[in-house]
């Protein structure tokens, strides 16, 4: 259940379908969909319900229902369109000055004002707060001062306060404008701000946050019924202190099932209109039972085997290449995973603006010219064994044997499968970089701006960036990107990076995620956003 | 009677400790072994060392014993018996909830599904038995044999989806796709799996798979007894004396044969929650056993000590209500 930000499709529009299966024909151009009804949703049990905590999918599902950012993302292009924010304004990138509409309220009344922005940052960032969120602040000045470490790496002795109890980046300007001074220049800073980590709360939110986190003092178009339901079902019903456009149903109800196979049966029973998460071994079933009612697109988690480029071994591309080379990803797609991934030919998720395709020069097979590389490199090791590094249980061992395989095959080199250690540990040895050998690891982006897909990953010492690549001509070009004059400058400057990646590979990109949900009957109108996945307050039913 | 009581009541002391010692040592075990299970919370995303540390110190994993393979880690599990015992405090999990309140909403569910399936197996199990024992040899008592073989020779987690599947989504569809059946039926009780909406009824199938393979060990435990004590030298007695034949199974045979019955039943509650952990998952029941997987999937240590804990209690609890239930079904046993 890892955290997911978003993910790109378009709007599933099934109506035309629908009405024919029920024989009427009579609601036909009704593409705006009706308002009315009760959406039952499948969900597993979120971590949180507060902006700050919740950053699980599950628990995103229902956050950007209870609450509403600065921007949000148009359902088809992912393009950011301001919401709560009358405007995002920079002239250097780094000094972001935002002003809000006026005549937003939380639901206890409280207003939806600079201050309510400012607090919910700080409150996040806070390291003592420990909240999942704070991660996300990382970029905004004086974070290093909120956030503490313990001297002597773990325990005796406790952590110290932190330095500084707010961010010295926020600023209120007046009631309804503040500014924001990130540590470095950031073209692409408003597209970060539509993740609910970046919602505004309350001050009667952050008093009691224990409290709020059971009964959320939201500020969107639903409002929590009653309260979370723990591990049985989450009410949201609309909230009339919403002033923007209002949600189709009126009422959602979120069924939370620890299982998917229970989740899936209780779709089949006709107890639930949209199902997000299909178990594998249904998916071929669900497809042809109902296959005008399923949604599906290539998103954009990401699957990679990354190099340990600490290791004398990889240190020349040549041999990346070569075994990039000999993987036949849609085979692999095709055997193991019934086609629900789509092969990767780049390192950005193709749905993103500025996306190429085959970016990677080595990602179709070609034995012939891997053979050559890998001759052209000095060969491999003699005798020495090619280790492949998965988590344990997660189902990864399948389809990186058959990467083994093919390596195997083409080049003769023979290799070892680790796949022993649960996930805390797998990640743990990412982190220390202690991989003896090629590794198995994803990436989801966190905002729809390609730089989310690259930096991460290939920056050198950037927190994720697992292979422990380092590249002084695309950090520069980053850089470059970074502090573009807008958005739309800066992407030549990241393509230009990705296609350094192309031709290095300091990890083999293996494919994307195909986003797969299935709807019952009584849905009209099925919206999937762009970044945020299946938006349910968009979602209609059918009226009688 | 009262002494034997308190006698039995202070052995529970030891066996607690025990088991919490070696809950303690096996959770401490698996993170010294797997990992931080803090570190998988953020996935591929690497977390500043700062926020992982303090998130980690609130979630209680901070203890560098955690670190030290094969550490027992003593002075984590002090402090954890003084909160439990001093405080009442049982931790969190890792969305930083007590575990209090964690059982605390689950406990009536699962108390529910124990109850039907106990209820299930005891009715069903008993009358069957009585039914097949009376006259061994006929239809019925072949009928109960061999489809008592069928129950036990299928595990509880294949039974369970196979009824999720075939009674609650396929027969159940029919079910609802008729307008005389009331919706109490067709929704309620023929739901694939638990549903808000009808907290009861949802749950009598589960609670009847749940029951299924103790209710065939049942039958057949009464069908032996019966069959032994209806040739026993009291029950020809009462007969000889010209009782109803009535009063003699009802009375002096089925007293007697259901002394090893009692007994399974009691020691059966524990079986039927370790069972409660498949079948809550199976049909989505927010209880005691779906809690217990959930958490150890994810590592969350202080929630497997916790509620495994209070389920070896109620384990002791049951085993001592069955012992003072012999007295009460034979009177030649006494408590001194």
């Amino acid at each position: 259940m890892r955290g997911k930000f978003l993910k790109v499709a378009v709007v599933a529009t099934a109506t035309a379908m629908l009405a024919t299966a029920c024989g009427g024909g009579s609601n036909d151009d009704e593409s705006a969909g009706k308002t009315g009804g009760t959406l039952k949703v499948y969900n597993a049990e979120p971590a949180f319900l507060t902006p700050s905590g919740g950053d699980d999918e599950p628990s995103l599902y229902v956050i950007r229902q209870l609450y509403r950012g600065l921007v949000k993302y148009n359902a088809q292009t992912s393009a950011v369109e301001n919401d709560l924010a009358e405007s995002v304004e920079s002239t250097d990138q780094k000094l972001w000055t935002i002003k809000l509409k006026s005549g937003y309220t939380f639901d206890n009344g409280e207003p939806v004002n600079a201050d309510s922005f400012i607090r919910s940052w700080n409150f996040a960032a806070y390291s003592p707060n420990a909240q999942n969120n704070g991660y996300f602040m990382k970029r905004i000045a004086g974070i290093k001062d909120v956030q503490s470490q313990d001297p002597d790496g773990d325990g005796p002795q406790k952590a110290p306060e932190p330095k500084a109890k707010e961010l010295a980046g926020l600023k209120k300007v007046d009631d309804l404008t503040f500014t924001v001074e990130l540590e470095a220049p950031f073209s692409g800073f408003p597209t970060t701000i539509g993740y609910p980590g970046f919602f505004p709360m309350a001050q009667a939110c952050v008093d009691d946050i224990a409290k709020c986190n059971e009964t959320p003092i939201g500020n969107g178009p639903y409002k929590i019924d009653g309260s979370w339901q723990h591990n049985v079902a989450i009410n949201l019903v609309r909230s009339d202190s919403w002033k923007g456009d209002a949600g189709k149903p009126d009422r959602i109800e979120y069924r939370i099932f620890a299982d998917v196979d229970a989740g899936y049966a209780a779709f089949q029973g006709g107890e639930l209109d949209v199902m997000y998460t299909l178990p594998p071994a249904r998916y071929k079933e669900a497809k042809a039972t109902y296959g005008d009612r399923m949604f599906e697109l290539a998103g954009d988690s990401f699957t990679y085997v990354g190099f340990p480029l600490y290791m004398d071994e990889f240190k020349d591309k040549k041999i990346r290449q070569a075994i990039s080379l000999v993987i036949d990803r849609q085979s692999i797609i095709d055997a193991v995973f019934d086609g629900r991934f789509a092969p990767a030919s780049g390192f950005v998720a193709p749905s993103f603006e500025g996306a190429r395709p085959d970016v990677c020069k080595y990602c179709q097979k070609d034995v012939e010219k891997a053979k050559q590389l890998l001759a052209e490199a000095g060969g491999w090791p003699a005798g020495k064994k090619l280790t492949l590094w998965a988590n344990a249980g997660a189902g990864h061992d399948q389809w990186l044997q058959a990467v083994g395989d093919q390596i195997k095959a083409a080049l003769g080199i023979d290799y070892e499968l680790k796949v022993n250690l649960q996930f805390a540990e797998y990640l743990e040895t990412a982190d220390k970089k202690k991989f003896t050998g090629l590794f198995r690891l994803g990436w989801g982006p966190d905002y729809p701006f390609m730089e989310t897909f690259l930096y991460p990953l290939y920056g050198t010492g950037a927190g994720s960036n697992n292979s422990g690549y380092s590249n002084a001509e695309f950090d520069a070009l980053m850089k470059e990107g970074d502090s573009a004059a807008s958005m739309q400058a800066a992407l030549p400057s990241y393509q230009k990076a990705e296609d350094i990646l192309g031709e290095e590979l300091p990890v083999i990109p293996m494919w994307w995620r195909k986003e797969a949900a299935i709807y019952s009957e009584n849905v009209d109108q099925f919206v999937w956003n762009a970044v945020a996945d299946a938006d349910y307050g968009a979602t209609s039913l059918k009226q009688n | 009677m009262g002494r034997y009581v308190i006698r039995r009541l202070l052995q529970f002391i030891p066996t607690v400790l025990g088991t919490m010692f070696l809950l303690h040592y096996i959770t401490s075990l698996a993170i010294q072994f797997s990992g931080n299970p803090v570190r998988a919370l953020f996935g591929d995303r690497t977390p500043p060392p700062a926020l992982l540390e303090a998130i980690t110190e609130r979630l209680g994993y901070g203890d560098p014993c955690l670190d030290q393979r094969g550490n027992p880690c003593f002075g984590l599990f002090l402090d954890r018996l003084q909160n439990i015992f001093f405080h009442f405090d049982f931790g969190i999990n890792l969305r930083q909830r007590d575990v209090t309140d964690l059982v605390a909403d689950a406990l009536p569910f699962t108390l529910k599904l124990l109850v039907i399936a106990i209820v299930f197996e005891a009715v069903v199990g008993i009358a069957a038995g009585v039914l097949a024992g009376l006259r061994g040899g006929s239809f019925t008592d072949y009928l109960v044999k061999i489809s008592t073989v069928f129950v036990i020779s299928v595990p509880i987690f294949v039974l369970g989806v196979v009824v999720r599947e075939f009674v609650g989504v396929k027969f159940g569809n029919v079910l609802r796709g008729q307008e005389w059946i009331p919706d109490v039926i067709s929704v309620g009780v023929f739901a694939p799996v638990f549903k808000q909406e009808y907290p009861l009824a949802s749950l009598i199938i589960p609670g009847m798979v749940l029951g299924a393979v103790s209710l065939a060990t049942t039958a057949r435990l009464t069908r032996t007894s019966i069959m032994e004590n209806i040739r026993a030298d009291y029950v020809r007695t009462a007969r000889a004396k010209g009782l109803t034949n009535k009063r003699v199974i009802g009375v002096h045979t089925l007293r007697n044969s259901l002394i090893p019955v009692i007994t399974f039943l009691g020691v059966d509650i524990g079986a039927a929650m370790a069972g409660a952990v498949v079948t809550e998952t199976i049909f989505n029941v927010p209880g005691i056993g779906r809690l217990v997987t959930f958490s150890a999937r994810t590592g969350e240590s202080s929630v497997v000590v916790g509620v495994v804990t209070m389920l070896v209690l109620v384990v002791l609890l049951a085993n001592l209500l069955v012992d003072i239930l012999y007295a009460v079904l034979d009177p030649r046993i006494r408590y001194e």
